[in-house]
């Protein structure tokens, strides 16, 4: 029988503390989950028959659900959903391949864990706004010459720069706000990643890595920096396990 | 996961429900090539490329003609060439019954291409 892998735990001096919570635990389709493991590390699975192993969003939550629990107690690499080997011997091997990799990412979010922030906006509403402010500066300066009064080519070339430079305001009021953020991520000593203009309406993603005793911290910055920009919808989330903190090309 | 992960909110999650949304319903700008689409999948891939080097060198040239960098007479030659690809463009996607979107492949965790 297949086994499907939830995560990569640290399991230093606590491998029976881990063995007793997965004991109360039960897997996707209700399999026992157990260890697999090598020397400080281990991969949390259960058995699952892979010719019946339908992916769907509830097995997805679920799944989440139980490397979350399992995140509480234990610092973990989550692992992707629906990642399954062959056997528990195949688990092991691919352990001992990658242990370092493993031991230096469970070391980088050890004691850590992700926080999400993502700033929305209405985009015509922010347009408008950015607009209003630098209207001297939009109307687009290109001095048409005489002959060239009426042409449809330097009005298309018009309307194109008109569009250049409010693209060009927005990407720099998004670095304004990513300003904001970093002076005080800094603070907080966290590692971060940030995704600008995402969509039109999501104008930040970002994720945050830091110390599980900084989340009250991180909220208060988070509301302090909402303020600046009250036009704004800031949704901070957490904590999550390390998702986007995970960097291994498994050998 | 019982515990409330929103820890923070300024304003109403409809806004990123609606997002999520979107995000989730990108999956019909992915690339999808099968034997039986060949030819509309391999327009759509190349258009796709086309589009995005022709919208590089339009935000380019309007980097130029943004920083006075360009005569009148240049800007004229530049805005009739930009102009007259653009419209180009828009005879090619409706030729392959293509729109905007199907030309903006969303590149999984990179995000979109254009």
């Amino acid at each position: 029988m297949e086994k499907l892998i939830y995560s990569l735990v640290s399991v230093k001096n606590n491998r029976e503390a881990l063995n007793a919570l997965l004991a109360e635990m039960k897997g996707i389709s209700g399999g026992d989950l157990f260890v697999v493991a090598t020397d400080e590390v281990a991969a949390v699975v259960s058995d699952i028959e892979r010719s019946g192993f339908a992916t769907d969003r509830s097995m997805a939550i679920e799944y989440a659900g139980l490397i979350e629990i399992m995140s509480q107690q234990f610092t973990l690499l989550p692992v992707r959903f629906g990642s399954v080997m062959e056997s528990s011997d195949k688990i092991l091997k691919m352990l001992e391949r990658n242990y370092h990799d493993i031991q230096q990412n469970l070391q980088k979010v050890d004691n850590k864990c992700e926080f999400g922030l993502k700033i929305l906006c209405d985009p015509e509403g922010i347009m408008a706004d950015l607009k209003g402010k630098t209207e001297a500066m939009i109307n687009t300066n290109v001095t048409p010459s005489a002959e060239s009064k009426n042409s449809v080519y330097r009005e298309w070339v018009n309307k194109k720069l008109h569009e250049h430079r409010l693209e060009e305001m927005m990407i720099t009021f998004v670095d304004s706000v990513i300003a904001a953020l970093s002076v005080s991520l800094v603070r907080l000593n966290a590692i971060h990643k940030f995704k600008k203009l995402v969509t039109a309406a999501t104008i930040i993603d970002a994720v945050f890595l830091l110390d599980k005793e900084k989340k009250e911290i991180l909220i208060q910055s988070v509301e302090e920096i909402e303020k600046q920009f009250p036009g704004l919808n800031f949704i901070l989330t957490g904590p999550w396990p390390p998702y986007n903190f995970v960097e291994i090309v498994l050998k | 996961m019982e515990e409330n992960k929103i820890l923070f909110s300024t304003g109403s999650l409809d806004g990123l429900s609606e997002e999520i949304g979107t995000l989730v319903n990108r999956e019909e700008s992915r690339l999808k090539l099968t034997p039986d689409n060949a030819d509309s999948g391999l327009a759509k891939l190349v258009l796709t490329l086309i589009e995005l080097i022709r919208k590089l060198v339009e935000k380019q040239a309007m980097r130029r003609v943004d920083g006075g960098l360009l005569s009148d007479c240049e800007i004229e030659r530049l805005g009739e060439t930009l102009m007259k690809l653009e419209m180009k463009m828009e005879e090619l996607k409706k030729h392959f019954n293509l729109t905007d979107r199907d030309l903006n492949l969303n590149l999984g965790p990179l995000g979109d291409l254009m």
